[in-house]
């Protein structure tokens, strides 16, 4: 970029803003990631059920959410339930939502696939000694499966938490909307934009870094499942 | 003469007091028949022994007898109550009220696996408890009692807070016996115990089961050990293809007639 000179300081005159940004998106990617876990458990329990016509709907809204890109989902829940049902929800509640969507379909996977991994076995042994099918799951499958989980889980997480970019389209004051903001009046997108980018590197930096402590306590002393 | 008299009314009576009834009992995984229409009773203090050729159905039918496998038709008589699967494609409701019936089955009955499958996220106390405080009720300290007790018996005594990952395969298969135990079954399933175990770890294992056989416990018992089998089983069934081909004292299978039985124990014996 020959030529071009670097205005940084508008990056440390935002400040507040880009840190009030910073805030919103924790905010959603947390209460997006709570609503995932929520949904994503829902849909696992449907898709390991035993009755087909459950699994097969499980089945079928997992993929389809998984399909819609968040953009869209994102528009449809803050536009389409306003225009259609007079729902109306706000900015940050419509991209809590679209971000929970998105990452159950995902997280529905993460617990199928952690819970599956668990040696049949285990369940066998633990209904032989006359557990009921949900303490076996609770007591015995669970707490092994949690430590597949995690890792994974931390992967969708990271994924909402630049997903949640997305909901400034919507106008939440996230960090890329004060970027956004700001370099309409400044000309400086390269350093509002980079300043977003390094943001999220020490964010997702630093939820790897906990991930990887927590991983560490669930398998402390412990063979893996 | 009057030794067969006297067996055939002691087998007369076993019949009459059959602690557990195998009647009629059919199992199959999608198209594969894997138990056509067996028949076992099995007296208290019994112990028999199961053998036959890989893919015969002797697991299978351990785990029609406690219903983690239930049979699709048939039923299992415990203790004179009859048991039978029930699955509704549709009624939830009416599935949940079977299922929760079943842990009273299966917490009367001990079971073993071939590859231990204890609980690898407990220590082997955790283990043994498990069944005592979520299945009986049993307090922590008191179940924590009698699951030491349990552990000493099998002699894992200096082992009780160690996780599985720390133990051998002969301490895990000690740790799933003394867990079994905990909860005074009335009879216990041994599923190849020995098959997944080092060859100098086996005979321990089989030690601990003549114990409990001399202590008078039921034991139904599928092995590949035919030295065990010949010297500790009161009776001798051996399965061929989904259904029991012939039953009988260790002495009767020595000498059986049935061709395939006579062909499995050469290939087994030499």
């Amino acid at each position: 970029m020959d030529g071009y000179i670097y205005n940084w300081n508008v990056v440390w005159q935002s400040m507040p803003e880009l840190r009030q940004g910073l805030i919103i998106t924790l905010q959603i990617s947390i209460v997006g990631m709570a609503l995932a876990i929520a949904f994503g458990l829902i849909f696992a329990t449907g898709r390991l059920s035993q009755y087909g016509y459950i699994r097969k709907i499980s089945v079928g809204v997992v993929d389809v959410s998984r399909s819609i890109p968040l953009f869209v989902l994102l528009f449809w829940i803050y536009y389409g339930l306003s225009l259609k049902f007079s729902i109306n929800l706000t900015a940050f509640q419509a991209g809590a939502i679209a971000l929970g969507i998105t990452g159950g379909a995902y997280m529905a996977e993460v617990f199928r696939g952690g819970i599956n991994a668990i040696d049949l076995g285990q369940r066998e042994a633990a209904l032989a000694i006359g557990l009921t099918q949900s303490k076996a799951f609770f007591l015995v499958i669970f707490p092994q499966a949690i430590r597949i989980i995690v890792p994974q889980a931390v992967n969708v997480y990271v994924g909402l938490l630049k997903g949640a970019t997305i909901v400034s389209v919507i106008g939440v004051a996230d960090m890329i909307y004060v970027a956004q903001y700001v370099s309409l009046n400044s000309f400086t997108p390269f350093e509002m934009y980079s300043a977003v980018g390094i943001a999220f590197i020490a964010l997702t930096v630093s939820v790897a870094g906990l991930a990887f402590l927590l991983e560490k306590r669930l398998n402390q002393g412990r063979a893996r499942g | 003469m009057a030794r067969s008299l006297i067996l055939k009314e002691l087998m007369k009576q076993t019949m009459a007091e059959a602690l557990l009834q195998i009647k009629n009992v059919t199992k199959q995984f999608g198209d594969h028949v894997v138990l056509k229409d067996v028949n076992l009773e099995i007296a208290k203090g019994e112990v028999v022994c199961i053998i036959g050729p890989s893919g015969s159905g002797k697991s299978t039918l351990l785990r029609c007898i406690n219903f983690i496998a239930p049979p699709d038709q048939g039923e299992i008589v415990f203790e004179g109550r009859s048991w039978k699967k029930f699955h509704s494609a549709f009624n939830i409701f009416a599935n949940r009220k079977y299922e929760a019936q079943l842990p009273q089955l299966r917490s009367e009955i001990g079971m073993v696996f071939q590859h231990f499958n204890v609980f690898p996220h407990m220590t082997a106390v955790e283990n043994v408890m498990l069944g005592l405080t979520k299945v009986r009720g049993k307090d922590r300290a008191t179940a924590r009692k009698s699951a030491e007790q349990a552990l000493n018996q099998v002699g894992l005594g200096d082992k009780i807070d160690q996780y599985p990952e720390k133990l051998s395969g002969g301490q895990k298969q000690r740790v799933a016996i003394a867990r079994a135990l905990a909860l005074n079954p009335k009879v216990m399933l041994f599923d190849e115990v020995t098959s997944a175990l080092d060859p100098e770890l086996v005979s321990g294992i089989l030690d601990e089961m003549r114990r409990l056989a001399r202590e008078g416990m039921t034991m139904v018992v599928v092995t590949h050990e035919m030295n065990f089998a010949f010297q500790v089983a009161n009776r001798i069934v051996f399965m061929d293809q989904g259904k029991i081909v012939t039953t009988g004292t260790p002495d009767e299978i020595r000498n059986t007639t049935d061709p395939r039985a006579r062909a499995f124990l050469s290939s087994i014996l030499g």
